[in-house]
């Protein structure tokens, strides 16, 4: 008895397959397992720490999905983090590791902050000036990597992080000095006129700061999915010699990249300025370069998919917030909330690569 | 002689794709058993199962008369099964001894070294391969890394050896050395099994054949003397090839002219030194030559991504200074490389992107700002059917095609412009008869129209097929040019002699 049930299991095992290819349907379903196993975890450890399972339902899903407040804000969340989403997507597309978007946003709220500061440009054409600006600023602080990679093969990942030191220390700078806040002399901007703010369009706390980021999110469509050059990056991004010797400008590509993520980073630090801090200030960009990178990687870089991870995450954060307020939760278990679910979809990308059969030996 | 290893009723499909339907086979001890079929014959699957990489999907395999369970290369090993695959199991930066201790070591690691490193020195004697134990795996030439390979599984203690297409890398020389081993190794007892799709290694060294096709076994176990050349090649492909007969056309204008061309090679050694080319359109030229004497950087210059140090580059008249593979793709240069995905394929994208990656340019897909998808996707299923690819639908990843639909599809996308200028460099590497001949027809009907074609290769055969004129690179350097048809063993002699 005992030998058959064994010969049954050494005349079967497990293999791991290749998969030629997936359908949406599958793929769909694998992904939402994973969401589902991850979000088992995280409330197992929720109710562990003795949160009841009616309030965590009521935490993540009516106050946040269900409830115009919860909505707007989770939309409010959202948009800075399209825009970094959509800044490493570009950026990661070519293989251009653009860890510096905390210091392009950093930069592109300079170039706001400059434009609210010495009054630049009509009142009427203020907000759009002060957003060319931002991305231009953006533009410029990607600029040296991307000419570094292209020209003399220095590695972006440094030379990226290097740079957001500097813009960093050089808001402190400042912040601490010329730029202080005359009226309060607190380390922050001088408050943006309300000409220079992103208006509110009129439900709950949602502001233009949308528009920016739908624009910002059509260009970057059209951009990798349409034209030529979203055609030719894709090459660049998979098989860099093959493109180089079929003839494609490879370090044009790369450097546009490159600076098309910094544009976004700096767009980013420009909607933070203009629609939710009305000012610089030192700690605006803090953590958005990390999750920039992450909802690029979940999005597997796909302009769409960065919307809704973007989202997603947006949402993630509003309800750890309010779990924080209300239960008296540790910061720290808002980020493993986050790390689990992140751990839990890079996990289902084995079974969308592979299928999993068992397999016997023998005829039966 | 008793049977050594026995295959019954073996399925394997993998997604859709059947590879093996109802395959058996059988080898005996002392024999050299060659397995003859075509790309994507399952010869290869079949084996694989044997050396544990793959678990049938039904089917048993025995060994020794007895039923065996083979669930990964552990016990294949332990079972007396090794192989030499095409590409080798080898880590590059470490040494021979490592590799094979990684392989085949017990208890310390220490300890191990000492052992195996008596053992490589005692098997390198006694068959006469000459392997330095510390010498690091990426200093090795490819024939000294496939003996590294067999030392490897003879430590491992294997009496059944299987060869998958051990000859594809190596030299005329080489080759005839490793068969005349493998032939020694039989008559020690032992059982090789010899994947391969060469006929003459059959005749010449086999002592029974095997032939699949499309996932069956369709013949086994006869003796290559009881069976003709045109027999085989019929039971391998369902029918004779063609043998083509080229009418040998005049030359053209001069399309590509170097002169005194040098360059280094990565490791700053010269690879070319004073070379001279001259193509002209509507002929085929076949470079012939060992590799590793210049042929690579030579492609290479031609495509654009590495420099000449010093020399002349002529293109249509034009002299170009320092030719860009942007200024090149121009003026009309295409090329077939020799690594497939390296610079023929982007291998994670699509075949409708690779099909049409290098004429986006001309607008026939979109300009600059709208990419017609529908417009691409209706050129490759053209693209498809016209050059015959299988298994090919336009949005599969290239990967996913086996070696003679890849190249096909490298050659529709090269051929479908109007090419001045036709590099092919080791087209018809580990491609079975039949892609072959269609990668030989492409290449001779585009010097009919008028391309001027350089043909690098090391297989003879393929130069004498289809060139017009046929020149000899040895040590950097054109050492004679000839028109065909010429003297084989002439073109063979400037090949290895040394000057």
């Amino acid at each position: 008895m005992s030998l058959t049930s064994l010969n049954f299991i050494r005349h079967r095992r497990l293999t791991i397959e290749v998969r030629q290819r997936i359908s949406l349907y599958l793929h769909a379903s694998i992904l939402f397992s994973a969401l589902v196993f991850g979000i088992g975890i995280c409330i197992a450890i929720l109710v562990g720490r003795g949160v009841e399972l009616s309030s965590i339902y009521e935490e993540f899903i009516v106050f946040t999905f269900l409830d115009s407040a919860g909505i707007s804000s989770v939309i409010v969340e959202s948009i800075p983090l399209v825009l970094v989403g959509l800044a490493a997507a570009v950026a990661f597309r070519v293989n251009f590791w653009n860890i510096g978007i905390e210091g392009q946003m950093f930069m592109g709220a300079i170039g706001a902050s400059v434009v609210a500061l010495f009054n630049i440009g009509p009142e009427i054409l203020r907000l759009p000036i002060m957003f060319i600006f931002a991305c231009m600023f953006g533009i410029f602080w990607a600029f040296g990597p991307a000419i570094l990679k292209v020209r003399l093969n220095v590695n972006e990942v440094i030379s990226t992080l290097l740079l957001n030191y500097i813009a960093y220390y050089f808001v402190l700078n400042q912040l601490f000095g010329p730029w202080k806040d005359p009226r309060d002399k607190f380390p922050h901007g001088e408050q943006y006129d309300l000409t220079e703010r992103l208006p509110a369009i009129g439900w709950e706390q949602v502001h233009y700061g949308i528009a920016v980021a739908a624009f910002a999110f059509v260009v970057v469509w059209w951009m990798v999915e349409r034209s030529r050059f979203g055609v030719n990056s894709r090459f660049v991004g998979v098989n860099s010699k093959m493109a180089l010797a079929v003839g494609l400008p490879v370090s044009t590509i790369i450097a546009g990249s490159a600076m098309a993520s910094g544009s976004l980073a700096g767009t980013a630090g420009f909607v933070i300025a203009a629609a939710t801090e009305y000012r610089l200030t030192f700690t605006m960009a803090a953590g958005y370069g990390f999750s920039g990178i992450v909802i690029a990687f979940l999005a597997g870089n796909k302009p769409i998919s960065t919307v809704i991870v973007a989202f997603l995450m947006g949402s993630l954060f509003v309800a750890g917030e309010s779990m924080k307020v209300f239960y008296s939760l540790p910061d720290a278990l808002v980020g493993l909330i986050q790390a689990i679910i992140v751990l839990s979809i890079t996990a289902s990308e084995f079974f969308v690569r592979y299928r999993l059969r068992l397999a016997s030996f023998r005829d039966t | 002689m008793s049977t050594a290893i026995e295959f019954e009723g073996v399925h394997k499909s993998f997604g859709q794709n059947a590879a093996l339907v109802d395959a058996f086979f059988s080898a005996k001890w002392g024999e050299v058993h060659a397995l003859l079929g075509e790309n994507g014959a399952g010869k290869s699957t079949l084996m694989n199962i044997a050396c544990g990489l793959y678990a049938p999907d039904k089917g048993t395999v025995k060994i020794d008369g007895e039923t065996v369970i083979i669930d990964g290369p552990q016990s294949a090993s332990g079972l007396g099964v090794g192989m030499i695959h095409q590409h080798f199991k080898l880590v590059e930066n470490m040494t021979v001894l490592e590799n094979i201790v990684l392989a085949h070591g017990t208890g310390s690691w220490r300890k191990s070294l000492q052992t195996v490193r008596e053992q490589i020195l005692n098997i390198s004697d006694e068959i006469g391969f000459n392997i330095d134990p510390d010498a690091l795996v990426n200093t090795l030439s490819v024939s000294e890394q496939q003996r590294t390979e067999i030392i490897k599984v003879l430590i491992g203690g294997a009496k059944i050896l299987i060869l998958d297409e051990p000859t594809a890398v190596l030299t005329d020389e080489e080759s005839s050395g490793l068969l005349n081993q493998l032939q020694r190794f039989a008559k020690q007892g032992k059982c090789i099994i010899l994947i391969t799709h060469k006929l003459r290694e059959v005749f010449s060294h086999a002592t029974r054949v095997t032939v699949m096709r499309g996932g069956k076994t369709v013949d086994t176990g006869k003796a290559p003397i009881d069976l003709t050349p045109k027999q085989l090649s019929q039971l391998m492909v369902g029918e004779a090839p063609e043998i083509t007969h080229i009418t040998h056309s005049p030359p053209g204008e001069i399309v590509l002219e170097l002169s005194k061309v040098a360059a280094k090679r990565d490791n700053g050694l010269p690879a070319l030194d004073n070379f001279d080319l001259k193509l002209c359109a509507g002929q085929v030229f076949g470079l012939a030559g060992v590799g590793g004497n210049g042929q690579t950087e030579l492609a290479e210059i031609l495509m654009g991504v590495r420099s000449m140090n010093s020399g002349e580059f002529h293109l249509n008249g034009k002299k170009l200074a320092k030719p860009s593979t942007k200024q090149l793709r121009g003026l009309g240069i295409t090329c077939v490389p020799a690594e497939r995905y390296v610079y023929g394929l982007a291998g994670d994208l699509s075949v409708m992107e690779n099909c049409v990656i290098t004429h986006l340019k001309s607008g026939q897909f979109g300009n600059f700002s709208w990419t017609n998808k529908r417009a691409i996707y209706k050129a490759t299923r053209q693209a498809i059917s016209k050059n015959e690819i299988h298994g090919a639908e336009p949005r599969t990843r290239a990967r996913l095609l086996s070696g003679g639909n890849a190249q096909k599809l490298v050659l529709a996308r090269e051929l479908s412009g109007n090419a001045k200028f036709l590099l092919a460099h080791s087209p018809t590497r580990g491609l079975d008869v039949r892609a072959c001949t269609a990668v030989h027809e492409a290449l001779r009907e585009s010097a009919q129209k008028g391309t001027a074609v350089l043909l690098l290769s090391e297989d003879l055969d393929e130069i004498f097929a289809i060139s017009d004129r046929i020149g000899v690179i040895n040590n950097g350097k054109i050492v004679g040019v000839f028109d065909a048809p010429a003297d084989r063993r002439e073109i063979g002699h400037l090949m290895v002699s040394n000057n």
